[in-house]
This record gives structure tokens, sequence and C-alpha cells, in this order.
């Protein structure tokens, strides 16, 4: 497997967008080391922050992240990332395929637009994880977003497509959400603020958006159906879609076709 | 005294080659505040272009609320000569645009032309305060807050809600305007806000005519979006790192960059009054700020220049929020020595000959 190893923090933000497997699969070392990755007029390279080990493979192991590793796997089209350690923001933004794994945490804006493959965030997630990028249509787009940590405010902002799937996350989760699903333990105020269509279950909520309406508890095939599809990703979500929840219909400030599915207390 | 350099004072010459020193030697260097006349933003941006500055205006939290909004869904809005001419309705989201005296100007008159001419104008409020300054109907915002509030108006206006609720009957004077027009502030209701306030515009133009009226922020952020546009093709918070004007208001957010430790030195430019940040006394730093100003003291950075101000010693173009567009403005006074955009341009040329005689 290809592996980058960090040497030190970086002292100013990196930008991964054009390094991934499929990238470095076609170069030399000192090639790979000539890829320019800093934002700033010193020019930095691959080469000057990370040691390169490259194999050809389609798995790129970075050791040793940061927080300011920014778009690791952005606009990935197959292959794997792994990243042990932390990055900045846009993890996956726009990814199609393959997978990313962070042990760590991310900052903003994980799976942004992200169409397919799974992003995996073992520690954290900044806000707008799942969210749209400023002046973008859509957040997450079909992929799959995996938060073992707790996310921060506006999960899933705007998400079109896909399944987000998250320990316990901030306020206005699901906010302008266009369609797809949220699954969390538990979400802050006002989950599913102005959301047009999309399924968001919870295990416990804030406060409510008055724009949303309680319509009762029902056994429907669909949660049967959402809980086995989320079975191999999270037992623990799993159960709560299989248990007695409350649904309210909203946001019916707009379209008012989404629904928000609360564990019964 | 014009100027300051590591607290002592001395002469705009020396300030000027200081100043150009501290930014030669920095790698990161942020452009932030542009509180001031158009001609010095527009410095201030090629002076960011030539150093691989990020900029970042003290506008930014209330232009991007609007931005926000506008860049996805798009937006109906009018002006105040229309609101004054023509709206019977005028709602008034929150507290921050009762202080703007537009707000006088329209209770104090009526409809003049279009549909609702000759008509009585009513003005309502949502989440405002009940000073009783201005007759107005009251409605009380929502305890989540003016978003909240708006999106719950929102919904009876849509038929979604129904029954006796305060909203319910705002919501009916809504919809019977012949021309509405609802005046927030975008940075008191933000990007949720807006977005959900324009969704609701947009409704009501499926029964009558109603209009968005923002006011503007008091940092000369109006004319600073319209600068940035022309200028870099993209709103305000821009890096030019690469060589390219790279467009995130995330990354380029000053304050989280220099929590961060991402930023090695920071020009503030403030020619008008703007609120001084905290960081700026924490990195090297060059404040170039109104004459007159309490910011024009030697303690303020490790460079502080005083300018002329536009408008009392300084001529500049300016957002005239009567007219929503840029306007000169005249000295009131006496011409100061000093001009912003003259300043930010001599730090300029004085990159320019260091960088030659290092070759």
């Amino acid at each position: 497997m290809t592996t980058l190893t960090l040497r030190q923090e970086p002292s100013e933000r990196l930008d991964f967008l054009h390094v991934n497997p499929l990238a470095l699969s076609g170069l030399s070392e000192s090639e790979a080391a000539k890829l320019p990755v800093g934002t700033s007029r010193r020019g930095l390279t691959l080469g000057d922050c990370f040691s390169l080990s490259l194999d050809g493979s389609d798995t790129l192991i970075i050791e040793g992240g940061s927080s300011r590793l920014d778009r690791v796997g952005a606009a990935l089209s197959g292959g794997t990332i792994r990243v042990v350690g932390d990055v900045g923001q846009r993890l996956g933004e726009g990814m199609k395929s393959g997978s990313v794994t962070v042990t760590g945490s991310a900052g903003p804006f994980a799976g942004a637009g992200a169409t397919g493959g799974t992003i995996t965030i073992e520690g954290d997630a900044g806000d707008h994880a799942g969210g749209a990028v400023y002046a973008a249509k859509a957040g997450l787009d079909g992929a799959t977003l995996v938060i073992r940590g707790t996310a921060g405010d506006h999960l899933g902002d705007r998400m079109r497509r896909g399944l987000i799937l998250v320990g316990r996350a901030g306020a206005y989760a699901g906010s302008r959400m266009i369609a797809g699903t949220i699954a969390a333990t538990a979400l802050g105020d006002h989950p599913g603020f102005g959301m047009r269509r999309g399924t968001i279950l919870a295990g416990a909520a804030g406060a409510i958006t008055p724009s949303f309406v309680e319509t009762g508890t029902h056994d429907l095939v669909f949660l049967r159906l959402l809980a086995r599809s989320l079975r191999p990703l999270s037992p623990a979500h799993a159960d709560l879609a299989a248990s007695a929840l409350t649904r309210y219909s909203g946001d019916l400030a707009t379209l008012g076709k989404g629904e928000l599915w609360v564990a019964a207390t | 005294m014009a100027a300051w350099v590591k607290g002592g004072a001395t002469d705009a010459g020396a300030a000027v080659d200081a100043a150009a020193t501290l930014l030669a030697a920095a790698r990161t260097p942020v452009v932030a505040g542009l509180c001031a006349e158009l001609s010095a933003i527009r410095a201030a941006y090629h002076l960011a272009d030539a150093i691989g500055a990020s900029v970042d205006p003290v506008a930014g939290a209330s232009l991007y609320a609007e931005l926000g909004s506008l860049s996805r869904t798009g937006a109906m809005l009018t002006t105040p000569a229309e609101a004054i001419g023509r709206a019977d309705t005028l709602l008034i989201v929150g507290n921050a645009p009762w202080d703007r005296s537009i707000v006088q100007e329209i209770a104090e008159s009526v409809p003049s032309r279009g549909r609702a001419a000759g008509t009585e104008r009513s003005i309502l409020s949502l989440g405002g305060p009940r000073n009783g300054a201005t007759r107005h109907v009251a409605y009380p915002a929502e305890t989540g807050g003016l978003a909240i509030s708006v999106a719950h108006l929102r919904a009876f206006l849509k038929g979604h809600l129904a029954g006796e609720a305060a909203y319910a009957d705002l919501a009916k004077r809504l919809a019977a305007a012949q021309y509405g027009v609802v005046l927030y502030d975008p940075s008191e209701l933000g990007e949720l806000g807006v977005e959900m306030l324009q969704g609701m515009v947009k409704d009501l133009n499926e029964v009558t005519r109603f209009f968005a009226l923002a006011v503007s922020d008091p940092f000369q952020g109006r004319a600073l979006l319209q600068l940035a546009a022309w200028t870099t093709g993209q709103a305000p918070r821009v890096g030019f790192g690469r060589h390219v004007p790279e467009h995130d208001p995330w990354r380029f957010d000053s304050a989280r960059q220099i929590a961060a430790g991402e930023v090695d030195a920071a020009l503030w430019l403030a020619s008008l009054p703007a609120p001084r940040p905290d960081w700026l006394a924490t990195l090297p730093s060059i404040a170039i700020v109104g004459e007159g100003s309490p910011e024009a003291a030697g303690d303020v950075a490790d460079i502080v220049i005083a300018v002329g101000v536009p408008g009392e010693s300084t001529g500049g173009a300016l957002w005239n929020e009567r007219r929503s567009t840029i306007t000169y403005t005249p000295p009131a006074g006496q011409p100061a020595e000093l001009n912003a955009a003259g300043v930010i341009a001599a730090i300029q040329d004085r990159l320019v000959q260091m960088k030659g005689a290092s070759c």
C-alpha cells in the first residue's frame, strides 16, 4: 500500500484535492513529491511535508493527520484512503466511489456533495458535516457518511441523497434537507428546519420547530427496512429504528414532506 | 501625529517602510477590516494580490448571511424608494431595523404610486420592540428566535397550519397586502432565517406583490461586495495564496484563521469607524485607521497610520443606503494629509522596490 507520513504539523493549510490513490499510482516517488499541496506563496509540495512510500496500489495510508489537511479524498473515484489522525475541512467532498476512513476527527463540510462511496469518521466531525458548501445546491448527495463520535451544527444541511449515521449532533441537523436519511442517537434543537423531504431518525431531540406537527406513532414497513439497512453499520441505530417512535411531519414552512422520528418517551 | 511604529511617533514615510518590511517577511498575511472608502478597499485588494494575503471584511458576517441564501435560492428585493412610494404593508422583522431612519420615513408617509396609491399604510412587527414610538401591530417572536418565527409564519401562509394563532392573523394581513415589503437585518436574522424569509416572499408573490428589503451593514459591506465582484469575480472572503482569488468563507474567516495560528501578519483597514478586533495586538500587525478615532494611537498595532476619514477629512465613494448604491461623498472639512488608498499604494510600491533590490 502507498503510505504518506507527515513529518511535522504543517505551517499552513494543505490541499489534498489531487492526492489520491489513482493520481499517485502513475507517479514515481520523485514526481509525487513535487505535487503542489500548499496554499500560500511558499509553494509547499507533498515531498516538503510528507515522506513517501509508493507501490501503485489503490490503498493510500496517511500516517499522522492534521486539522490543516483539507479536501482529503475529495473527488475520489475509487480506492481506499485511511488517515491515521485528524483532517481539515471538506473530507471526501464530491467523492464518487471508494472509501475514506479517518481515525481522528474531521473539520467542517465532511462529505459535502459526495455522490457515492463511504466516509467514516471514527472521532468527531465539525459543523456542516454532510452539508452544502457555499453556493452549492446540495450537501451529501448519495454517499454514506458514518460519524462514530459527535457532529457539530447543521449536520446534513441541504442534503440531497444518501445516509448519515452519527452519534450525537448539534442544532439544526437536517436543515434545508432535500432528501436522504439521517440517523442519530441524539440531536440538538430544531432538527429538520426548512427540510422539504427526507427522513431524520433520532433517539432524542432538542426543541422541535413549531412548523413540525406530531402525527402519532406508527408501525411501518419502512422502519423495518430502515432498521435492516442500518444494522451492518450500527446495531444501536438499527435498534433505535426498530423501537417505538413518534413521528413529526415537516417542515410545513416548505414542502412539508419530510419526517422526523424521535424515540417515544 | 499621523503614524506610529512600535508605539513611537514617526512620519508617514517611516511607517510605510516599516509596514512594507513587516509584510515582506510574512508568508500567510491577512488583510482585514476593509471598512473604508472604495478607493482604499480597491488598493487593499491589489495589495493582497501582490503579497498572497487573504481578505476578510468586518462586514463579513452580515454579508454572508445574505449571500448564502442569495447564492442558492435567489431573492426578491426592492429599494428604499420603492418601499416608501408603493408599500401599503410593511413587516419589520426583529429589533435591528427599528434603528434605521427608513422606518420613520415609511411610517410618516403613505403610498403615492402604484396599485396601493392613496391607501393607508400598515406597519407590522415580528419579534420587534414594543416601545410605541411608531404606530404598529406587534407579533412576538417564538422562543427559538427569529428564523423559527419566520418558519412558523410561513407555515400559516402556505395553509399548512391553521387556527386562531397570532401568526395566522399576521399571515392574513400579509396576504391581503397590495404591495408588501418586509424589512430585516441579515446579521440579526441569520442565513437560515434569510432563506426562509425569501421563501416566504416568493410564496406571497403567488397571490400579491411582496418584496424584501435588507438594511445594509454599517461597515461599507454592500459597496465592498460590488468591488469584490468586479475585481475578483467572487464574494469578499478570498485568498490570493495560490496567485488566483480562491473564495472560501470558512477558510478565510480572519478570526478563525488567527485563532488557529494560520496567519503571521495582519493589515487592519478601518478609515471609517469599525470595532477593533481582539486579535490585532496579538500578531505582527499594521493598522490604517481614521484620524481622530480611538484606534489612532501607538499601542493599537505594531504600525499605526492615521488617514483621512471619508466624508469628513477626505472624499470617497461610499455606500448610500437611501439610494441603495455607491455615491461620492466629499470631505466636510479640511482635507487630511494622508488618505488610506495612497498609504496602501505606497506600501505596495515600497514592497516592489524591496523585491527589486533583493534580486
